[in-house]
């Protein structure tokens, strides 16, 4: 499965399971990383939270020059947070365009019987926006800190072992998700010349059905790593909490003024 | 010395039909060193599962340490190592990989740091603990496997194929390093060129998956017909002093084919 198909399922196999893997950022020494993990947790979840209460554009361009500079400081590249951050918007706003006809308002652009109106257009642009803003700033919390130190964090903060367990275990099955499906277009490409676009998608479709099962087993066999080493237990990564410093607190701080601000925005004093 | 496994009638037949293991009966006692050695598709992976509790076999059972019978309530005791580092390296770095076992079993973070900086000095994984598993050659990440089921320092270790992709230099510090494991130690393996360095009893599993030989080291691996009717070919030591000097006599090892000639 060379060519055009076989390439780009590769490539964007590759990026995914890359982005899974993506903790050198965490070693970093960056404002995010000096952070004791729960305090991480709680104010970039504010932060999020106090997105999903915005309900005007600029407060939600607000908060996306705080994820901006939250990012600076913390030595997480722009290009690594968008290519982390941007699929879930882009499907968002595949999902919510249709609003940009259904809305009603002044019309911007009519044609083959469909009339765009401006009200429809900021809609999708502040939904998309919004989703943007809240998943850049969730990435920066994946990005800056080790993932078992989320998961201690989690544990330290009293969130349900039943959740934690299923965050963790959806988090390491996604990677070998990706991993599985590289090995496989690799183990193809190995022993398939150039063929054509039709034929890259035929031989895709076959790929499909060979990956599910493959995956199916490999999940068992790392199902079966896990147990060996205590896994069938409730998640318990060591923790990485210290003492909060000033720092901490400031964060904190920022988080939940962030969070009263964009309250008083919406519903008023 | 009491038994620290004892499996009775142990069956596995996969979903496919396949019998993988068949009535096999065996009792490790405690600080034996075993190898279960037998060709490619007899049975041997399938049995390392059973006995580490990781399948639930078709019949049969497995007792641990004449207390219990459910593995998970013995896992801290209980070092089993899959034959594919892939499924055993599921984490995002190294060190965490390193460090799941002892986090999962409870020891305690000081302890586990220790052994994880100990264990990477020995494996020559040092400089690769913070990088991903998936990034690692092979050899590494069968070094990184060894280390990470070493790490919670388990009574009874079942390691298949132990060896896989290691270099020759790594090779040998996994061999010291089993060899100064002061517990249990159950060996999976295709290949006997190591085994008499490892162990003092035999185990070969036929094609059939049942057991066709239980013996020490020299009955087992200097009788060339039963290995050759196996699929196996005897160390390389006992193919080269075959035929010179007796079976009673056969060096087994490097070192003592070295005392041999020396001698002679």
């Amino acid at each position: 499965m060379t060519g055009v198909v076989g390439r780009s399922v590769e490539s964007i196999t590759g990026a995914l399971r890359a982005v899974f893997t993506a903790e050198q950022l965490a070693g970093e020494d960056g404002v995010l990383q000096r952070r004791d993990p729960r305090v991480t947790l709680v104010a970039i979840t504010g932060l999020a939270v106090a997105v999903l209460i915005a309900r005007t554009i600029t407060v939600t361009v607000l908060f996306a020059v705080v994820t901006l500079v939250l990012a600076r400081l913390s030595a997480v590249p722009f290009r690594q947070l968008l290519s982390r951050t941007a699929v879930v918007p882009l499907v968002s706003a595949l999902i919510v365009l249709p609003q940009a006809v259904l809305l009603p308002g002044e019309t911007v652009v009519a044609a083959f019987g469909l009339t765009v109106t401006d009200a429809g257009i900021a809609y999708v642009v502040f939904f998309t926006l919004r989703v943007g803003v809240g998943v850049g700033l969730l990435s920066l919390i994946v990005l800056t800190t080790p993932f078992s130190a989320v998961i201690a964090a989690m544990r330290g903060l009293g969130v349900p072992v039943a959740l934690v367990w299923v965050i963790a275990v959806t988090y390491r099955y996604l990677f070998l998700f990706f991993d599985e499906l590289q090995r496989l277009v690799l183990a193809r490409n190995s022993r398939t010349t150039q063929g054509t676009l039709r034929g890259g998608w035929r031989d895709g479709r076959r790929l499909a059905g060979t990956f599910l099962l493959r995956t199916l087993d490999r999940g068992e066999r790392v199902g079966r790593g896990m147990r060996a080493r205590g896994g069938a237990r409730p998640p318990s990564p060591y923790s990485r909490q210290q003492p909060l410093d000033t720092g901490d607190y400031a964060l904190l701080a920022v988080a939940a003024v962030a969070v009263v601000g964009a309250g008083v925005v919406r519903w008023g004093l | 010395m009491g038994p620290v496994i004892d499996a009775g009638g142990l069956t596995h037949a996969y979903p496919d039909g396949t019998t993988a293991i068949n009535d096999v009966s065996l009792t490790i006692n405690e600080g034996e060193r075993v190898a279960v050695v037998g060709a490619n598709g007899s049975g041997k992976s399938t049995l390392q599962l059973a006995l580490g509790g990781l399948i639930e076999p078709t019949a049969g059972a497995v007792e641990y340490f004449e207390e219990t019978t459910d593995a998970e309530a013995v896992r801290e005791r209980l070092g089993v190592l899959l034959q594919d580092p892939d499924d055993y390296l599921f984490n995002t770095t190294v060190r965490e990989d390193i460090e799941y076992g002892p986090a999962q079993l409870g020891q305690s973070r000081a302890t586990a740091a220790e052994r994880v900086e100990t264990l990477a000095d020995e494996l020559g994984l040092t400089e690769l603990l913070d990088r991903p598993p998936f990034r690692l050659s092979g050899g590494e990440k069968q070094r990184a496997a060894v280390a990470s089921v070493l790490a919670f320092a388990p009574d009874v270790l079942l390691l298949d194929e132990p060896f896989g992709a290691v270099d020759a230099t790594y090779r040998e510090r996994i061999l010291d390093l089993l060899a100064a494991h002061d517990g249990t130690l159950v060996v999976f393996t295709p290949s006997l060129d190591h085994v008499p360095e490892l162990v003092d009893r035999v185990i070969l599993v036929g094609r059939d998956g049942t057991i066709a030989a239980d013996g020490s080291v020299r009955d087992v691996l200097t009788d060339r017909p039963l290995l050759a009717d196996h699929g196996l070919r005897p160390p390389v030591t006992v193919r080269l002093f075959a035929g010179l000097v007796d079976d009673k006599s056969l060096p087994l090892t490097v070192a003592a084919a070295r005392e041999f000639l020396r001698e002679k």
